[in-house]
C-alpha cells in the first residue's frame, strides 16, 4: 500500500509555489500537511504526477485586521485551542477542531488543506460556511476571492481552479455578545461526523437579531438554511423555539446514506444537534439585552 | 468452591516481564525487519469479483516494467492448495488453491503472485495485472445460500453448507411436553475481523548448502506450519524450518495456515531466491480471516418454578468461501453447539448446527471463536426469558446455576470444580449502585442507564480427547517442553508454543524458576523456532499457561531431581531431603549444609567423577502436558453499565466488571492484561467494528477509517477481580484464560441496553444508528402502553 | 532519485531516496531502524509515530524526501539499548505492552506530553490522558496499563524519582 511514482518539488515562496503549479500543470498536487492527501495515495486514490510541498511558506498568520480575523492557509488545527485571538472572537474554531482526529493529525493538518479537499463533514469548512467566510485563494494568474457559500460544491469538489492555493480564510468578526454553539455527533470521539451543526445568534433586546445555523454530514457540502434563519429571527431567547427550527431544518433536506448511518437517523441527528444549538447559543447571547 | 492457596515463591507473583526491555527499545524482530540477501518481493494480485470465472490473465504490462518482474497464476500453481476438512460424512469436501484454479470465490482470493527486486515495484507490476471476469452469481449471505436451487459455490455439492450436524443429550421431547414456559428467540451477531496490530507476513529462503528450506512467518503454530508445508510440497521436515519471530498480536487470526505462505514457500524453491511478502492492512481486512457472523435460533423449556428443563438450538454461521486450517468450517458453528448449555443445569439439550458458504473472506479463529455468539445468545436468552417471567435476571441464573461439581452436562463433558454462583453473586454486589440508578432512570426521556450481566463458562486446555472427537486437522491437545541447566547454572526453556504477547517468556520462567530454586532472571524461554524445540500444535485455546506451564513445571521437576540426587551425594545426606531455593541446594532438616546450585550444575556436565555411582551426565529433560480430556473449565461474569442519550442515540460505556476465575495465576499482573485486553476486544465487537459487504459481497470496510477500533477514549476503566479455585486436572491446577475478555462483553452490554431501553435486543452491532432504532421501538412502545 | 541528509538520533545520513518512498520505509530498510512500525499506512494506528524535529508524527504518511535536513528521533534514540528513559520503565512496570507492535508509536507520541505535564507539575485527569493518546490503536493491552504508565511516569518525574 505505497503510492505510485512522482516527482518532488519544494517551493520557498507563495509566488514560487503558483509558480511551480501552473508549470507543472492539472498532475500537480500542493502538499501541506498531507494527512488527508497522503493516506489517499498510499492506496492508489490519487495519483498527482508532481507534489508541490508548500510547508516552507509560513502562512500561518491569525490576526485581527479591523472587522474581519485573516487565517493563514498554513495554520495547523493545533493552534485554535491556543490563539489568544481566535478564541475572544471564534470561539467554535477550539471547540470544533477538538473533534479533528487527534492530536498528532491535528498538529500537522492546515486550514487551507482542509477547505480544499473539502470532506462532506469538516469541521473547518463549517464554520466558514457558519461565519460566512472569504477564501482567498492564489495562483499564477494573481489572487481571487470567494465566498465560504460558493466554494464548496460537492464531496471533494471545491470552486479552486487548475493552479490555485488557498491563502487566507477571512472570517468577519461577529458582534460583541454573539451566542455561538457546536455540536457534533461521531461513532468515537475525533472520527468524521455524522451530523455537525454550528450555529451564530446575535440578540438585540432578549429577541434574536440574527440567526445563523449551518449543518455537516446531511449532504455532500456543508448547508445553511435560510428559512430555518429567518423563521428564528424575533423570537425570544429563552424560547426561541429551538424544536421547531430543528424539525424545520431536517424536514426541508434529504441527507445521504451510509455504511455510518441512514438518512432516516441523519435526519433525526440534524433536529436534535440544530435544537441543541440554538438553546445553547441563545443561552450564550442572553448577556446582550 | 474457591480456597485459599499457599503460594509458592515465583508463581503467583508480579514478576515484570523479562521480554520488555526488547520490545521498549525497538529491537524486537518482526517478520518485515527479517532481511535476506538478494530477497524478491512479493506482491498478489487478487480478485475484484466476488464470484466468477476467471478467463485470461493478462501479465504484458506487468512484465514490460523490468527484467526482475516475474509472474505465476494457477497454471503453475495446479494441485497445490490450504485443504482443511474434518471427517464426518456430513462435511462436504472443499480446498482452496495457492492460486485461484480459474474460479475465484470471494474479493481478495490471490489470482497472480508478482515478483519484483523491491516491493515497491512489486505493487506497481500487480496493479499491472489484468484479469479477465465472467461473472457469476453472488452468494451474498446465509439466507440467499440456503434458498432452494441455490446454485453451489462448489461443484458437486449437493447445496452450500461446508457442514451440518447435530448434538444432543437427555430426552428433550420430555421437556418440551413438560415445559410450562417456552421462550424462543433469534439472535444475530455481526461480522467482523480480528485485525492484530501486524498484519501477516513470510519469508522463505532455500539455502543449498544445507539443502534446508527456512520459512519465517509471523504465525502463532510454526510446527503445524513446517508438517504443512512438508506434506503439500512434499518437502521432507528434516530439511524444514520455520520460524515465528517476534508477532504484533494473533488473536487466532494468525493461529491458521494461510495460502500465501505455503506459497511464498513454493516461490523461494521456485526461483532459488529468498522471498518476501508482507500483506498490507487493506488486505489483511479482506483476505485474511473473519470472524463471528452468526444467526442462532433457540428455544427454551422451562418449569413452573422457572427452572431449565431443556434447550433447542438451530444454529447457523457464514462461513465465507474456504474452509480454514486447521479447525475447518465446522469450528464456530460447533462451538456454538458445543457450548451453550454453558453455567446452567438442564438434562435435554439438541443442537443443529451448519457452517454456510458464501462469497466472502474465510471465516477462522479469532479469541473466543464461535464462543462471543454462544454466549451472547445463552445470555441474552437468560434475560428475556426472566423478562417474560417477571423474575430478576441475576435471581433468575441462580436459580438455575451448577453449583455442584464435578458435574457432567448433558452432551457429557465433565466441568471441573468452578465458582459459578460465587461469581455471578459478587458481581451483583459490586454493581449495586448501578442498579439503583438503573431503575431510578428507567423511563427517562432524557438519559438512561443501563446495567447487563453476562455469566459464562469457558473450556480450556482441551486434551488430545477434545480433537480426536472433532476429526479435525489437528489431532491432538499436548504441550512439551525441553528444560536444560548449564554449567553455570543458568536454565534454558524450550517450548513450542509461541509467544505473540502473553507473556511466556516471563511465566514459564516463572515456572521453571520455582521447580529449580533459581529467579526467573536466570531463566531464558526459546520459543517459535521448529529447530530448537519440541513439537507442539501452537498458541491458541486459552492452553499455553495450563499446559505450556504444566510441560515445564514437569520437566523442570526432572531436572530439579536430579539436582537434589546430586546434591545428596555430594553432601553427604542420601536419603534425607534436600530443598532447592535462592540458588541453594540444602538439607531440610539443617539448612547450614548447603551446597551451590550452580556447583552442581557444572558437576553435572563437567566433573562426572562427582556423580552419585550410575548416574549419567547432563540436566536436561523433556515432558509433555496433554489437556484433561474434557479440558478444564474457567468461569467469568462480565457486567456492563452503559448510559444512553435517549435524544442522540450516543451509548457511554460507563463501567465495565469482571469477575473471573482462571484456577491457579502465575503471574497476575499477565492475567489482568490478558482479560482487559480481551474485554475491549469484546467491546469492539459490540459496538464499533463490524466488516460491511454491499449486495455483490464487494467489501466495503477496507481501511481503518471504515472498520473502526476501540480507541483509549471509547474505553472506561475496566474493573477485574479474581477467584482462584484450582483444578486438579493440571499440574499447575492453573485453567486457561486467554480468550475469556473476549466472550462476554457483547452479551454484557446488549443486557445492559435492554434493562435500559425495555425492549429485546437482538443483534450486534450495537453502534449508534442500532442503538436509535431501539430507542424508537422502545419509545412507540411506551407511547402504546406496552 | 532525491539524495537528502537525514539526522536520525543524533547521527546524521546522506541517503538517496525515490520521492515517494515513505520516511518509515527509508528509517527501516535503509537505517535499519526495526522500531519504527507500520500498522496501517493510512495514519490511523498510530504505530508509526516518531519524532520530527522535536514534534510527534505519523511516518507513514511522510515521504522522506520531504525531512531533508530534519532531526529525527525513533525508539531507539528514546532510551537506547535498555529502554532506560522514565516512560519505558513505567510501561515496563505497569504491564503497558505485550507483542509490543504498537509501543514504540506509542512512547513517542506521548513522551512530550509526559514531559509537558511534568513541567507544569501536574497529574493530568484519565480522560486527558486517553485523549492525549487517541491518535494510537493497541490491540492487546485493552489501554489499562498505558494509562496507568503515563500516570506514573508523570508522579515520579514531579516527585524526581525514576520508577
Amino acid at each position: 500500500m505505497r503510492s505510485a511514482p512522482f516527482e518532488y518539488h519544494r517551493a520557498e515562496s507563495l509566488d514560487q509555489a503558483v509558480d511551480l503549479l501552473a508549470t507543472l500543470g492539472e498532475d500537480a498536487r500542493p502538499l501541506a500537511g498531507g494527512y488527508s492527501l497522503v493516506p489517499m495515495m498510499n492506496l492508489r486514490l490519487a495519483r498527482p504526477e508532481h507534489l508541490v510541498d508548500i510547508n516552507p511558506l509560513g502562512l500561518d498568520h491569525i490576526v485581527r485586521d479591523g472587522a474581519v480575523v485573516r487565517l493563514g492557509g498554513l495554520v495547523r488545527h493545533s493552534r485554535y485551542a491556543v490563539d489568544t485571538t481566535l478564541r475572544k472572537t471564534f470561539p467554535l474554531f477550539a471547540e470544533a477542531s477538538s473533534h479533528i482526529a487527534h492530536p498528532v493529525i491535528r498538529r500537522r493538518g492546515t486550514l487551507g488543506g482542509s477547505l480544499a479537499h473539502a470532506d462532506p463533514t469538516a469541521e473547518l469548512a463549517l464554520l466558514a460556511v457558519l461565519y460566512d467566510g472569504v477564501i482567498h485563494v492564489s495562483s499564477a494568474r494573481g489572487r481571487r476571492s470567494i465566498p465560504a457559500g460558493e466554494f464548496f460544491k460537492s464531496a471533494f469538489t471545491t470552486a479552486l481552479q487548475a493552479g490555485e492555493l488557498v491563502a487566507e480564510l477571512e472570517v468577519p468578526v461577529p458582534a460583541t455578545g454573539s451566542g455561538h454553539a457546536f455540536f457534533e455527533f461521531s461513532e468515537r470521539k475525533g472520527d468524521f461526523a455524522i451530523i455537525a451543526v454550528a450555529a451564530l445568534i446575535r440578540a438585540a433586546k432578549g429577541r434574536i437579531a440574527e440567526a445563523r445555523i449551518a449543518c455537516a454530514g446531511a449532504l455532500s457540502a456543508p448547508i445553511r438554511d435560510a428559512n430555518v434563519e429567518v423563521a428564528l429571527v424575533g423570537q425570544s431567547l429563552e424560547t426561541p423555539g429551538a424544536l421547531e427550527a430543528g424539525h424545520m431544518f431536517a424536514a426541508a433536506h434529504d441527507p445521504m446514506s451510509d455504511i455510518r448511518a441512514t438518512s432516516h437517523y441523519r435526519r433525526h441527528l440534524i433536529a436534535e444537534l440544530v435544537r441543541r444549538a440554538v438553546e445553547k447559543a441563545c443561552a450564550g447571547a442572553g448577556g446582550a439585552a | 468452591m474457591s480456597r485459599t492457596l499457599e503460594r509458592p515463591k515465583s508463581i503467583g507473583a508480579r514478576v515484570h516481564r523479562l521480554e520488555d526491555p526488547r520490545f521498549l527499545s525497538g529491537r524486537a524482530r518482526y517478520i518485515d525487519d527479517i532481511r535476506r540477501p538478494r530477497m524478491l518481493h512479493l506482491a498478489i494480485a487478487r480478485s475484484q469479483e466476488a464470484h466468477a470465472r476467471i478467463g485470461e490473465i493478462d501479465v504484458e504490462s506487468a512484465l514490460a516494467l523490468g527484467d526482475d518482474i516475474r509472474v505465476f497464476t494457477g497454471a503453475d500453481t495446479v494441485g497445490l492448495a490450504v485443504t482443511a476438512n474434518a471427517e464426518y460424512p456430513e462435511v462436504q469436501f472443499s480446498q482452496q488453491p495457492l492460486l485461484a484454479q480459474g474460479r475465484v470465490r470471494f474479493v481478495g482470493e490471490p489470482v497472480a503472485a508478482v515478483l519484483a527486486d523491491d516491493p515497491y515495484r512489486a505493487e506497481d507490476a500487480a496493479g499491472l495485472v489484468f484479469i479477465d471476469y465472467e461473472n457469476l452469481t453472488v452468494l451474498p449471505g446465509i439466507a440467499v445460500a440456503r434458498a432452494e436451487g441455490a446454485p453451489t459455490l462448489f461443484d458437486g455439492w449437493r447445496n452450500n453448507l461446508f457442514v451440518e450436524r447435530q448434538m444432543k443429550g437427555g430426552d428433550l421431547a420430555a421437556a418440551r411436553s413438560a415445559a410450562v414456559h417456552t421462550v424462543r428467540r433469534t439472535y444475530r451477531t455481526h461480522r467482523q475481523a480480528g485485525v492484530p496490530l501486524e498484519c501477516r507476513g513470510v519469508v522463505a529462503e532455500y539455502d543449498p548448502a544445507d539443502e534446508t528450506l527456512t520459512v519465517w512467518s509471523s504465525t502463532q503454530i510454526p510446527h503445524l506450519l513446517r508438517t504443512y508445508i512438508s506434506e503439500e510440497l512434499e518437502w521432507p521436515e528434516t530439511r524444514l524450518r520455520v520460524v515465528a519471530p517476534d508477532v504484533g498480536g494473533g488473536f487466532g487470526v494468525k493461529g491458521q495456515i494461510f495460502v500465501e505462505e505455503v506459497l511464498v514457500a513454493w516461490l523461494a524453491l521456485q526461483t532459488g531466491r529468498a522471498v518476501k511478502w508482507i500483506e498490507d492492512r487493506r488486505e489483511h481486512l479482506i483476505a485474511s480471516i473473519h470472524a463471528r457472523e452468526h444467526e442462532h435460533t433457540l428455544e427454551a423449556y422451562l418449569d413452573g418454578d422457572g427452572r431449565l428443563l431443556g434447550l433447542q438450538a438451530d444454529i447457523s454461521v457464514d462461513c465465507g468461501a474456504y474452509s480454514t486450517w486447521p479447525f475447518t468450517a465446522a469450528s464456530d458453528p460447533g462451538m456454538v453447539a458445543k457450548v451453550l448449555p454453558g453455567p446452567y443445569d438442564f438434562g435435554a439439550y439438541e443442537a443443529t448446527f451448519r457452517g454456510v458458504a458464501t462469497n466472502k473472506c474465510p471465516v477462522g479463529t479469532y479469541r473466543g471463536v464461535g464462543r462471543p455468539s454462544a454466549v451472547f445468545s445463552q445470555e441474552r436468552l437468560m434475560d428475556d426469558i426472566a423478562a417474560e417471567l417477571g423474575l430478576d435476571p441475576v435471581d433468575f441464573r441462580l436459580r438455575n446455576i451448577i453449583r455442584r461439581f464435578p458435574y457432567k452436562n448433558v452432551l457429557g463433558f465433565t466441568y471441573d470444580e468452578g465458582s459459578y454462583a460465587e461469581s455471578l453473586e459478587k458481581t451483583r454486589a459490586f454493581l449495586a449502585p448501578d442498579i439503583a440508578e438503573a431503575r431510578r432512570t428507567r423511563s427517562s426521556d432524557e438519559v438512561r442507564v443501563g446495567v447487563g450481566f453476562a455469566c459464562f463458562v469457558e473450556q480450556t486446555a482441551h486434551g488430545t480427547p477434545d480433537f480426536t472427537r472433532r476429526r479435525v486437522p489437528i489431532e491432538t491437545g499436548y504441550e512439551s517442553a525441553r528444560v536444560e541447566m548449564m554449567p553455570d547454572g543458568s536454565v534454558l526453556v524450550e517450548i513450542g508454543l509461541q509467544n505473540h504477547g502473553q507473556g511466556h517468556e516471563t511465566t514459564l520462567a516463572q515456572v521453571a524458576a520455582d521447580a529449580l530454586g533459581v529467579t526467573p532472571q536466570e531463566v531464558r524461554v526459546r520459543h517459535g523456532d521448529t529447530l530448537t524445540t519440541p513439537y507442539s500444535v501452537g498458541t491458541w485455546g486459552s492452553r499455553g499457561g495450563a499446559l505450556g506451564g504444566g510441560a515445564v513445571h514437569r520437566a523442570a521437576t526432572e531436572v530439579a531431581g536430579k539436582l537434589r540426587a546430586i546434591a545428596a551425594h555430594l553432601l553427604q545426606a542420601e536419603g534425607q531431603e534436600i530443598v532447592l531455593g535462592a540458588g541453594y541446594a540444602a538439607l531440610a532438616e539443617d539448612p547450614d549444609r548447603h551446597i551451590e546450585i550452580a556447583h552442581l550444575a557444572r558437576a553435572a556436565h563437567r566433573n562426572l567423577e562427582r556423580l552419585p555411582e550410575g548416574m549419567g551426565p547432563g540436566l536436561a529433560a523433556l515432558a509433555g502436558c496433554d489437556g484433561p480430556a474434557d479440558g478444564t473449565y474457567s468461569n467469568a461474569v462480565h457486567a456492563a453499565v452503559v448510559e444512553i442519550d435517549m435524544n442522540s442515540g450516543k451509548l457511554t460505556l460507563r463501567r465495565f466488571v469482571v469477575v473471573e476465575d482462571c484456577g491457579v495465576i502465575i503471574n497476575p499482573m499477565i492475567v489482568d492484561g490478558q482479560v482487559r485486553g480481551g474485554v475491549v476486544q469484546g467491546i469492539g465487537s459490540a459496538l464499533f467494528e463490524q466488516f460491511v459487504y454491499s449486495e455483490d459481497c464487494q467489501p466495503l470496510t477496507t481501511n481503518f477509517a471504515d472498520y473502526l477500533l476501540p480507541a483509549a477514549p471509547e474505553i472506561p476503566d475496566i474493573e477485574v477481580h479474581h477467584i482462584e479455585t484450582p483444578t486438579p486436572l493440571t499440574p499447575l491446577g492453573a485453567k486457561g484464560l486467554g480468550e475469556g475478555g473476549a466472550i462476554g462483553p457483547a452479551a454484557a452490554i446488549a443486557n445492559a441496553v435492554s434493562n435500559a431501553l425495555g425492549v429485546s435486543v437482538a443483534e450486534t452491532p450495537l453502534n449508534a444508528n442500532a442503538i436509535w432504532t431501539l430507542i424508537q421501538s422502545a419509545t412507540s412502545r411506551s407511547e402504546t402502553g406496552e | 532519485m532525491n539524495t537528502i541528509c537525514l539526522h536520525v538520533n543524533g547521527v546524521s545520513h546522506r541517503v538517496a531516496v525515490e520521492p515517494r518512498r515513505l520516511l518509515a520505509d527509508v528509517l527501516r530498510q535503509d537505517l535499519a531502524l526495526s522500531g519504527v512500525h507500520i500498522g496501517c499506512a493510512h495514519g490511523a494506528c498510530g504505530c508509526c509515530t516518531v519524532q520530527i524535529d522535536g514534534a510527534p508524527q505519523l511516518s507513514c504518511l511522510t515521504f522522506a524526501v520531504q525531512c531533508d535536513g530534519a532531526e529525527i528521533e525513533t525508539v531507539e534514540g528514546l532510551g537506547g539499548h535498555d529502554a532506560g528513559h522514565p516512560l519505558q520503565k513505567a510501561f515496563m512496570a505497569e504491564h503497558a505492552l505485550q507483542c509490543g507492535y504498537c509501543t514504540p508509536g506509542f512512547l513517542m507520541a506521548l513522551a512530550p506530553f509526559v514531559e509537558q505535564a511534568i513541567e507544569q507539575g501536574r497529574i493530568p485527569e484519565a480522560d486527558e490522558i486517553r485523549e492525549a493518546m487517541s491518535g494510537n490503536i493497541c490491540r492487546c493491552t485493552g489501554y489499562h496499563g498505558i494509562v496507568a504508565a503515563v500516570r506514573r511516569a508523570i508522579h515520579d518525574g514531579i516527585q524526581g524519582d525514576s520508577p
